[in-house]
C-alpha cells in the first residue's frame, strides 16, 4: 500500500514538476520578445555557451570520426565496399552522431555550467536583488541565456559534423589508402540535403531547445544552498541526457523511413 | 531621536500593514500583524532569528503575498498590484540584502550603474557622474574597477547600499545590515543609514536583531516574536518596558518567556530509558 502511494505521489509530482517547467517555458519565451532591442545580451550568452564549448565540440568531432574512419573501413572492406567509406561516415555523423554527442557534450559543458551560475545567482540573492530593483529576472538573466543555447547548439552540431567528416578523411584516405575523389564523390552522391541535412538540423534545434530549456528551468527552481545548486546541476545533465537519446529515437523513427 | 514621539504615525505614514496574516503551509510565520511606517523615519523591527522579519519586508516589497490582510505602501496596495504597477512602485523602494546580493559579474562601478542603465537612458558621460556621486557617497569611489569578489564584507555592503539608493529611491529596506561585520563596518554602515535618511530624507525600515546597533540609529522601533508585534516605542521606550518578553529580547536575556530548552520529555525518565533499551 506504503509503495503504491509513493509510485502515486511519484507521478503526481513528475506532472507537476513538467507543468510548473511549461509554464516557466512560455514565461520565457514571452521575455524573449524584448530581447530584440538588447540583442547583445544574446551575444553575450552565444559567447559563454557556444564559443567557449567549441573546443571539447571540435576535439571530440575529430576523434569520432576518426573512429568512424577506422570502423567503417573495417567492415567494408569485408564486403569490398571500401569505397563507400565516405559515404558511411558523412551519414552517421550529419543524421546521428553529431546532433546527438553535441547535445551530450552541450549538456555535460554549457547545461551544467547554464544550472550552476543561475542556482548560484538565486543562492547569493541576485536574482531577488535584481527583482527589487524592478529589474525581471526571466528577462534580463533567463531568456538571454535560453535563447544563446538555442543558437548556439545547431551551430556546435554542424561544426561537430563538419570536422568529423575531415577526422574520417584522414584515417580513410590518409592512413587506409580510400581513393580521395571516390570518398568524396561518394558522399556527395549519396548524402541528401532534404533527407540527411536538414533532418540533422532540425535534430540539433530540438535538442538545443531542450537542453538549454532543462539547464535554466533546473537552475531557477533549485534549492538556494550549495547542496541544493549541486543537486540541481546533476539533474540537468541527467535528465538533458535522458530527454536527447529519447528524442533522438522517436525524430528518428519518424524522419527516416 | 526625538523621545516626546509616542506613535509611530506622528507625521504620515509611508507603509502601513493591517492585520496582515501569513503562512508557509501550515506554519503561520506572521499572524494579525499590523504596523505603520513614518515617512522619513527611522523604523526599527527586531525580533529572533525566523521570527518572519525578512518575511515582512518581502511583503512590502511584493515578492509574497498575505494570505490576508493589506499591505499599503505610499497609499498603493501592493498586493493587488499588477506586474508593471508593482516594478514601478519597486523603482521608488530600494532593499539592501543581507549577503549585498551584487551581480558578481560586474565590477563595482558596473554594479552601481545597473539599475540606471536598465531603466533610465542616460548618455555615458552624466550616467558615469551619477554613478561616481553614488559611489562617493559610501566612500567607495576609489573603488569603481574592484569586483565583488575583491570587496571586503562591509564594501560590499557599502556598495550595494549605493546600488541601492542609485534610482533615489523614497524608501530603502534593510535586511540586517549589521551582520556579520567587524565594528568600524557596523559603525560605517550606521552613519551611513543616517545619512541617507536625514540627507535624503529616505525613510528606511531596518530589519536586525542586533539590539544596540538598531536602537542607536531608529526613530521607532517593533519588536516581533511569534508573527506578531509584542512591543513597539521609541528605542527608549523599548529599552525601559516593563513587558516580559520585550526585556528579555532587549537585554538578551537567555531564559524568559523564550524558552531556554527545546521542548522535551523528562530528563530522567529520558535518561532512564536508555538503561532499558
Amino acid at each position: 500500500m506504503n509503495s503504491l502511494r509513493r509510485l502515486g505521489q511519484f507521478v503526481i509530482d513528475s506532472v507537476e514538476g513538467l507543468g510548473r517547467a511549461t509554464l516557466f517555458f512560455l514565461e520565457v519565451l514571452s521575455g524573449s520578445r524584448k530581447l530584440i532591442r538588447r540583442f547583445e545580451l544574446v551575444v553575450q550568452q552565444v559567447f559563454s555557451v557556444g564559443v567557449l564549448t567549441l573546443l571539447i565540440i571540435l576535439v571530440a568531432g575529430l576523434f569520432v570520426g576518426m573512429v568512424l574512419g577506422l570502423q567503417g573501413y573495417n567492415t567494408l572492406i569485408k564486403f569490398g565496399a571500401a569505397d563507400s567509406l565516405g559515404l558511411l561516415v558523412a551519414l552517421s555523423l550529419v543524421r546521428e552522431l553529431g546532433p546527438v554527442v553535441t547535445a551530450l557534450l552541450f549538456a555535460g559543458r554549457a547545461g551544467s555550467a547554464l544550472t550552476a551560475e543561475i542556482g548560484l545567482m538565486k543562492a547569493t540573492e541576485q536574482l531577488a536583488g535584481m527583482e527589487m530593483m524592478a529589474v525581471n529576472p526571466i528577462e534580463r538573466v533567463i531568456a538571454p541565456r535560453l535563447v544563446a543555447g538555442i543558437i548556439a547548439m545547431p551551430l556546435l552540431a554542424a561544426l561537430f559534423s563538419a570536422i568529423g567528416v575531415l577526422g574520417g578523411q584522414l584515417i580513410g584516405v590518409g592512413l587506409l589508402g580510400v581513393d580521395s575523389g571516390v570518398f568524396w564523390s561518394q558522399m556527395q552522391s549519396g548524402v541528401s540535403f532534404h533527407e540527411d541535412i536538414l533532418n540533422g538540423v532540425i535534430k540539433s534545434m530540438v535538442f538545443g531547445v531542450v537542453v538549454s530549456w532543462i539547464a535554466v528551468f533546473q537552475g531557477y527552481e533549485s534549492v538556494p544552498t550549495s547542496e541544493g545548486v549541486s543537486r540541481a546541476t546533476n539533474r540537468t545533465v541527467v535528465y538533458s541526457s535522458l530527454a536527447v537519446l529519447a528524442l533522438d529515437f522517436i525524430m528518428t523513427a519518424l524522419m527516416f523511413k | 531621536m526625538s523621545d516626546t514621539q509616542t506613535e509611530p504615525g506622528a507625521g504620515e505614514a509611508l507603509v502601513e500593514i493591517r492585520n496582515v496574516h501569513f503562512a508557509r503551509g501550515n506554519r503561520t510565520i506572521l499572524n494579525d500583524l499590523s504596523l505603520t511606517i513614518g515617512r522619513g523615519k527611522v523604523t526599527a523591527i527586531m525580533g529572533g532569528s525566523g521570527c518572519g522579519k525578512t518575511t515582512l519586508l518581502n511583503l512590502i516589497g511584493g515578492r509574497l503575498r498575505p494570505v490576508s490582510g493589506r499591505v499599503l505602501v505610499d497609499g498603493l496596495s501592493v498586493p493587488d498590484l499588477n506586474t508593471r504597477d508593482l516594478f514601478e512602485l519597486r523603482k521608488r523602494m530600494g532593499m539592501l540584502f543581507q549577503s549585498g546580493a551584487l551581480l558578481t559579474d560586474l565590477d563595482v562601478f558596473e554594479n552601481v550603474a545597473f539599475p540606471i542603465r536598465e531603466h533610465k537612458h542616460l548618455p555615458e558621460p552624466i550616467l558615469r557622474n551619477v554613478v561616481l556621486m553614488k559611489l562617493e557617497a559610501v566612500g567607495l569611489r576609489g573603488a569603481r574597477d574592484l569586483m565583488p569578489s575583491e570587496l571586503s564584507g562591509g564594501m560590499a555592503r557599502r556598495v550595494a547600499l549605493a546600488r541601492t539608493i542609485s534610482l533615489e529611491p523614497m524608501m530603502v529596506m534593510y535586511d540586517e545590515p549589521f551582520t556579520g561585520l567587524d565594528p568600524i563596518s557596523k559603525g560605517v554602515i550606521a552613519k551611513l543609514i543616517r545619512e541617507l535618511n536625514t540627507g535624503l530624507g529616505i525613510t528606511s525600515i531596518l530589519v536586525s536583531h542586533d539590539v544596540a546597533d538598531a536602537c542607536a540609529i531608529s526613530d521607532y522601533a517593533y519588536l516581533i516574536g511569534n508573527g506578531r508585534i509584542i512591543g513597539q516605542g521609541t528605542p527608549r521606550e523599548m529599552q525601559q518596558s516593563a513587558v516580559e518578553e520585550v526585556r528579555q529580547f532587549m537585554e538578551g536575556l537567555p531564559d524568559g518567556p523564550v524558552p531556554y530548552r527545546y521542548p522535551a520529555p523528562d530528563y530522567l525518565d529520558d535518561l532512564l530509558q536508555g538503561d532499558n533499551a
